[in-house]
Order: C-alpha cells, then sequence, then structure tokens
C-alpha cells in the first residue's frame, strides 16, 4: 500500500510547495479566489485524465490521443445544439456523450479487432476529428453555452463550491468505486497486467478494453461541456492543450504508462499539480509555447525518474 | 566431442556428452525426453555455451562460442522451432544468412537464381502455391519446412545437423529429402540427425549414438544394432529408480467424462480418446508431438475441426471463456506467460474464474477472502497475506495460488499442460497428491508432464504421442520407461 501511496503524497506535498512559492513570488497567488479558479481549471484537466488513466491502466500500451479531438468536437456540437439556451442543455449533454462514446468505440475497435497499436490509432482518430472540425466550423466559432451550464462551471453554488468541483469529486468517488470494487474494475488491472494470462483466467479481454475507450471518449466528451461552459463559445481546437497535460496528471499521479497498477485519486492529485504549476509559469510571464517545452520535459523526465526506480516504463 | 557438459542453474541438461562424427556419414542421435540431446547439438551448432569439454575438428581443437563461428567452421543447424522471416519470400529466407549483394545492394536476380539452385532437390514435391517469390508466411507448413531445410543446406557447410526435420513432410516430401542427404554425405558431408521415428532412423541411419541422463551410453553402427537395444539404453537399467511411486492402481472407471472424434488441428491429427470422470489420463510421447497442442485446442485456444463430447452432449470450444462455462480447467506450466497476473495480488490471481463463472459484477472483497483462504489452504500454500503481490512468491507457491482458481468451483476436467515446470520436487509431490485426490473426487484430469518419470507414476493410463497422432495407448503394467520410450519412437 505505501508503494502506492508514495507517488501520491510526492505530488500532494509538491502542489503545497507551488502554492507558497507562488505566493512569495506574486503576492495573491494563493487567495481562496484564485485556488477556486485553479480548482476548476484542474477539474476540467481531471476529467480528461480519468478517462486517460482507465486506458492507460488497460495496459498493452494503452493511451488516447484523441481525446483533445474529442473535446472539441463535443463542445462544438454541445455550442450548437443548446445555442445559449438552459432548454437545449439536456439534448446537448446526450449528443456530446453519444459524440464521445462513438468516437470511443471506434478507438476501442480498432485496437482490440483491427490490432492496431493504440498511438496509432488515436492519433489517427484525433488527425479525422480535426478534419471534421475545420470542414463543420468552416473558421467561424460558433454555438454559445447556456447561462445554466456556465453558471455550473464557475459560480459558487453549494457550499460555496461551483458545481463542477462536487461533479469532479462524484467522479473520482466513482473511479475509486468502479477499480476497487467492481469485476469490472478488476478485470482492467488484470488486462494491464498479463493480458495473456487474464484472458486464460475468464476475463473477456477484447470487451473490456474496447470499453476503456469508450469511456475515455465519453469523459473527454464531459470535459468538452464543461470546458465550453467555462468559456462561453467554442473556439477553435479548445482540446488541444489536454492531449499531453492528461498523459502528464495520469503519470504524476502514479499510474504507470505500462498499465496494470495505479489509481485515479493519484491523478486527480496529478491535475492539480500540473494546473499549479502552469498557474506559476502564467504568473512568472512565460508564454504558453513556454509552457508546452515545460510540460514536454517535464513528462520525459519523470519517466526517467520512476522509470529507474519503480519500473514506471514497464 | 569429448567430455562436453552444461548446467542450467541446478540442473544438468549434459554432464559427460561424447560423439565423434565422420565424413559421409548420417549419425543419428537418439535419447529419451531431457537427455542431453538437443544440449549437444546446440553446443555444436554455437547457440549454447558449453561449461566444459573440448571439440576437435580435423584434429585441431576449435572453440564455438557463437552461431557466427560455427558457421565458420561449416556448421550448419535446422531449427525445429522455424526460424523462417513470414514477410520476406522464400528465396530472401533460403539465402538469408548470406543474401548475395551487388555494390552493397541485394542482388535480386542472384537471390532467386541461387536459391533457386539451391532449392531445385525439393521443387518437385514442394506441390501447388510454390513460387521461389512466394512469402513465407502464405506457405502451407510442409512447405515452410522444406524452405527450411533448404535453408540449412544454403551455403558452404559440411556438417548438419538436423533435429526432427521431417515433422510435417508427407511420404514423398521426406524421400526427396532424403535423397538430397544421401547426396550430401556422398561429396563427403556429415549429417547429424535426431528424430522421433525409430523406422525412420534404421532407413537412412548410419552410426547411432544413444544419449541417457546428458551421458553418452553407446555408439556403434546401426547395422550391428537393434531397435530393442537402442531403446534399453535410452531406458537404462534403474528405470524404477527414482523419487515417483509405482504407477497407481487403476481406480474402477467411472463414467464417460470427456469423448474425441477425430480431432485434427494445425497440430494435431485426428485424434480420439475417452476421458473418464476420477481418471488422470496421461499424455506422452517426445516433447512437442501435439500433447501441449491438444489442451490448449480443449481449452479453446486453437481452431479444430472433429468432435468434442463432454458428459455426452456436442461441444464447441472457440473460446476459453466458452470452455471455462463448459466446465474445462487449464493450468500451463509457463506461469509468467500463461499463469500469473503479474503484479497483482495473490487475491486479484485466485478469484477471476469465480468471478466469471459467478457473474457477479460487484467485488464483494469480505466474502471473497475467506473463500479464497479456504482453497488456498487446500494446498498449504504459503503467503504472507492474500493482498500482497503474486510476484512475492516461490514459484511453486505461485503455482499453488494459480491452481486455486479452479478450486473455487466445480471444474470438471483439469487439462495440465506441464503443470510442475521449474518447481521444487517437493511441491510437486504436493501437487501430484492434490491432482490424485482432485480425481477420486471425480474430476477428469489430462496430464502432460514433460518428465516421463512423472507421468508414469502419476497415470491411470498414458497415451503416447508422435507427430500430432496418438500412437499407443499404455494400461496396467504396460506402464514402464520401457513401453513409454518405446512407443515414443513409433510411427502411427
Amino acid at each position: 500500500m505505501s508503494g502506492a501511496l508514495k507517488p501520491i503524497l510526492i505530488a500532494a506535498g509538491l502542489v503545497v510547495l507551488l502554492m507558497i512559492a507562488g505566493e512569495m513570488v506574486s503576492p495573491g497567488f494563493a487567495s481562496p479566489e484564485q485556488i477556486l479558479r485553479l480548482s476548476i481549471v484542474a477539474a476540467l484537466l481531471g476529467i480528461v485524465a480519468a478517462g486517460q488513466n482507465l486506458v492507460i491502466l488497460g495496459g498493452r500500451e494503452g493511451i488516447d490521443l484523441s481525446v483533445g479531438g474529442v473535446i472539441s468536437l463535443a463542445a462544438l456540437v454541445a455550442g450548437n445544439v443548446m445555442s445559449g439556451s438552459d432548454a437545449g442543455l439536456f439534448p446537448a449533454i446526450l449528443a456530446c456523450i453519444a459524440v464521445g462514446s462513438l468516437i470511443g468505440l471506434l478507438n476501442g475497435l480498432g485496437v482490440t479487432l483491427l490490432r492496431i497499436p493504440p498511438l496509432v490509432m488515436t492519433l489517427g482518430m484525433l488527425g479525422v476529428v480535426q478534419g471534421l472540425l475545420v470542414v463543420a466550423r468552416n473558421g467561424i466559432p460558433s454555438g454559445r453555452a447556456a447561462p445554466m451550464l456556465s453558471d455550473f462551471v464557475s459560480q459558487p453554488q453549494w457550499l460555496g463550491l461551483p458545481g463542477i468541483l462536487w461533479l469532479w469529486l462524484l467522479i473520482g468517488l466513482a473511479m475509486a468505486g468502479l477499480l476497487n470494487r467492481t469485476v469490472f474494475g478488476q478485470r482492467i488491472f488484470s488486462i494491464g497486467a498479463n493480458e495473456g494470462a487474464a484472458r486464460l483466467a475468464g476475463v473477456p479481454t477484447r470487451v473490456t478494453r474496447t470499453l476503456l475507450y469508450v469511456l475515455s471518449g465519453v469523459f473527454s466528451a464531459i470535459a468538452g461541456l464543461c470546458i465550453l461552459g467555462y468559456s462561453g463559445s467554442s473556439f477553435a481546437n479548445v482540446g488541444g492543450q489536454y492531449m499531453l497535460a492528461s498523459i502528464i496528471a495520469v503519470v504524476l499521479g502514479g499510474t504507470p504508462l505500462s498499465g496494470g497498477r495505479g489509481g485515479y485519486t493519484g491523478t486527480m492529485i496529478g491535475a492539480l499539480l500540473l494546473v499549479v504549476l502552469q498557474g506559476l509559469l502564467t504568473t512568472l510571464s512565460i508564454d504558453e509555447s513556454g509552457r508546452q517545452i515545460i510540460f514536454g520535459s517535464a513528462l520525459i523526465v519523470l519517466l526517467l525518474f520512476y522509470g529507474r526506480s519503480s519500473g514506471l516504463r514497464g | 566431442m569429448t567430455d562436453m557438459h552444461k548446467a542450467y542453474g541446478a540442473t544438468k541438461a549434459l554432464t559427460s556428452g561424447r560423439i565423434e562424427l565422420f565424413p559421409g556419414e548420417l549419425h543419428v542421435i537418439m535419447g529419451a525426453n531431457g537427455s542431453g540431446k538437443s544440449t549437444l547439438c546446440k553446443i555444436l551448432a554455437g547457440s549454447v555455451k558449453p561449461d566444459g569439454g573440448t571439440i576437435t575438428l580435423d584434429g585441431r581443437p576449435v572453440d564455438i562460442p557463437d552461431p557466427k563461428a560455427a558457421r565458420e567452421l561449416g556448421v550448419s543447424i535446422f531449427y525445429q522451432e522455424l526460424s523462417l522471416s513470414k514477410n520476406r519470400t522464400v528465396a530472401e529466407n533460403i539465402l538469408a544468412r548470406d543474401l548475395p549483394t551487388r555494390a552493397g545492394l541485394v542482388d535480386r536476380k542472384a537471390v532467386m537464381a541461387q536459391a533457386a539452385q539451391v532449392f531445385a532437390p525439393f521443387r518437385d514435391v514442394a506441390s501447388d502455391g510454390f513460387s521461389m517469390a512466394a512469402r513465407v508466411g502464405d506457405l502451407r507448413p510442409d512447405q515452410r519446412q522444406l524452405v527450411e531445410i533448404a535453408k540449412t543446406f544454403a551455403g558452404n557447410a559440411d556438417i548438419f545437423i538436423f533435429d526432427e526435420p521431417t515433422s510435417a513432410l508427407d511420404r514423398a516430401q521426406t524421400e526427396a529429402f532424403f535423397k538430397e542427404l544421401d547426396r550430401r554425405k556422398a561429396a563427403g558431408a556429415v549429417i547429424v540427425f535426431i528424430s522421433h521415428r525409430m523406422e525412420e532412423v534404421f532407413e537412412i541411419g548410419d552410426r547411432v549414438t544413444v544419449i541417457r541422463d546428458g551421458e553418452t551410453v553407446s555408439s556403434a553402427p546401426l547395422a550391428e544394432t537393434t531397435r530393442d537395444r537402442i531403446v534399453a539404453e535410452m531406458v537404462g537399467g534403474d528405470s524404477g529408480a527414482s523419487v515417483f511411486a509405482d504407477p497407481p492402481e487403476a481406480p474402477a472407471p467411472g463414467k464417460v467424462r470427456l469423448e474425441l472424434r477425430g480431432v485434427s488441428s494445425r497440430r494435431l491429427r485426428d485424434v480420439s480418446l475417452s476421458l473418464h470422470a476420477g481418471e488422470v489420463l496421461g499424455l506422452g510421447g517426445l516433447h512437442g508431438q501435439g500433447q501441449s497442442d491438444l489442451l490448449r485446442a480443449l481449452f479453446g485456444l486453437e481452431q479444430t475441426t472433429g468432435e468434442v463430447m463432454l458428459d455426452g452432449a456436442p461441444i464447441a470450444l472457440p473460446s476459453p471463456r466458452r470452455a471455462i462455462r463448459g466446465g474445462f480447467g487449464y493450468i500451463s506450466g509457463d506461469r509468467q506467460t500463461d499463469g500469473a497476473i503479474s503484479g497483482r495480488s495473490i487475491f486479484e490471481n485466485v478469484v477471476p474464474i469465480h468471478l466469471f463463472k459467478s457473474r457477479q459484477h460487484i467485488l464483494r472483497r469480505g466474502t471473497l477472502t475467506a473463500e479464497v483462504d479456504r482453497v488456498l489452504q487446500i494446498l498449504a500454500t504459503r503467503h504472507g497475506g492474500t493482498g500482497l503481490p503474486i510476484s512475492s512468491l516461490s514459484g511453486g507457491n505461485q503455482q499453488k495460488v494459480i491452481i486455486s482458481r479452479w478450486l473455487m468451483d466445480e471444474t470438471q476436467v483439469l487439462l495440465l499442460d506441464d503443470p510442475t515446470k521449474g518447481i521444487d520436487l517437493k511441491t510437486k509431490l504436493e501437487l501430484f497428491a492434490l491432482i490424485r485426490s482432485l480425481a477420486d473426487k471425480g474430476l477428469a484430469i489430462l496430464l502432460y508432464t514433460s518428465e516421463d518419470a512423472e507421468l508414469l507414476a502419476n497415470s491411470d493410463r498414458i497415451l503416447v504421442f508422435n507427430n500430432g497422432r496418438i500412437v499407443r495407448e499404455l494400461a496396467g503394467d504396460d506402464r514402464t520407461r520401457l513401453m513409454l520410450t518405446s512407443a515414443a519412437f513409433e510411427a502411427a
């Protein structure tokens, strides 16, 4: 148990350290309003990372590079279905979950039935979705969030916290329950640890793996909906920055890229850590390109560092 | 080669291997399972490094540290496990060790021409769909084996080693191969031959060296020996000397649980058998003659034709899940690939079969843990808690955990695929005691083990396999090492 807990504690410690450092560099960095704002951004990333986490846990080089595309597409679809009215919110939710599960299903079938490596399959899917976005949008931002959705994401609601934080917490509980208290969760770990042996032990390996990609699509779509609420309207490639970030959050949280062990609680802390780091870099006026460089390097360093000690790369 | 020896850890594969090879002869090496005949050949081919001993070639001592050095000395080996690249053409595969080049690039025309020349003796027997430009992956098994043989002959070698080269070949193909062997012999080559067919050995062999328990026990011209003498030498005098008891008394047979009629697959040929409730049916013969393939086929891992009947009703076995639902259980000796869900806990390694059979969705850890403890106790599995990773256990205890999977719910037919591989002796005895007690409770058990002594000591009947077929059934007093070894070399 201590082995699984260690990365989580390290990440949590780093979050606190970064907050203190931020407060010292720029007073107000750790103010309650700022913490709330960072938490909302972390929730958005955390929801995407939930799906990424499942796919990575399932092993066999599981990874979902199409999350950014799904987020953008879901935001576009939802924005146009609701087009600024609360009445359209429910159909919009259904529409974007449908979009997410369809893309996830295609990813899953490609990986399991056609045996396309996940990296190639989901990267290809990302290309397809991005192409669709260009065609659908024609370069013009379109669709507007319903007021109810915007409030849900950014206005304090229950106990002073916005709905999205409650949603994130709920997802956290659901993921923990799924992974530790259901047979499905058991199957995810077993196919991640040794797919061949799992198959001989009666685990429906293909169905399980396909479902992981479907769930990843659904989580990305939900995140896309919330991001629409956060920004008010859907702009081009809104999901682009989430691909790398979601993978880093999972790895930071102690789930190795080789799969088979780990969990979502760590990933949540990982998402927080990443967002706080991003906030700090912004405060230090390092621009987006600089942040991407730092994130990319961070992932490589992390893999190197964890890989030596605990076989993070498998 | 004199006084060759080789140990793998504590296992002495070869203690005193000796063989003399003369130009222009076909030298057969005979030995029972695990005698060390393959190890001796691999040392000569450079793919296994000996721990000691001397190799003399044309009066000079030589050192063969790797396969490349062996080839430079003129040694070429045929690999039983095919060494071909499926995505390359026949011609490229035949010449793979030394592709002709022009200006640093592969000379395709020369490749085709040279390969065709090497393959010429087999051209007439390769039959339809075969050409030098065909992709090896598209060929039938017999055609692939011919390509493998041609690959062995390519180049300038004068010592050829063949380990079971004719398993996939039909009669005409085998004859073409033998003719080519004669031609090479006449040209002064040495041919080392390992075979699983006694009649084949007497048909083509000049001399025979018999190896037993890692030691060369005899070497003689085939004209001066007999089939019975070779078998006796392979078995040795101390056939009863083993830690295992004598064969069990056959119990009163229960009703027929499993019946196979004419089951064939990629590796199996027309296998028919019946297995009774309460019976341990052993699968014997030399290694890799279809025993594992039969067990894997019954567990839904290989496609088959023919009929499988469970308790009198036909059953289809397209996948492990269907086999498990039907009441089959499968335990492999390859724990790392087929058994252990590595990195996960002991608990998680015991429960999957139960979870699948009971169609549960919620994991009730409390109730399950009690059950897991119960089945682990049946085998006296030593562990420090079911939450610890399975990798924290010794090999024997890991195997106990994997076996425990099948004890949580009822299993009708247990398929044991070399279940005691790499396990200490004490645990082995415990496992066989469990297997017997399961049989006494009415389970039907198919047992394959790579050690003949284990097979003889624990089987009620033994079916002897040769090249995918059942060639003999041994029951009652026929279950001796002598009979088993003799039958292993019998053709169907």
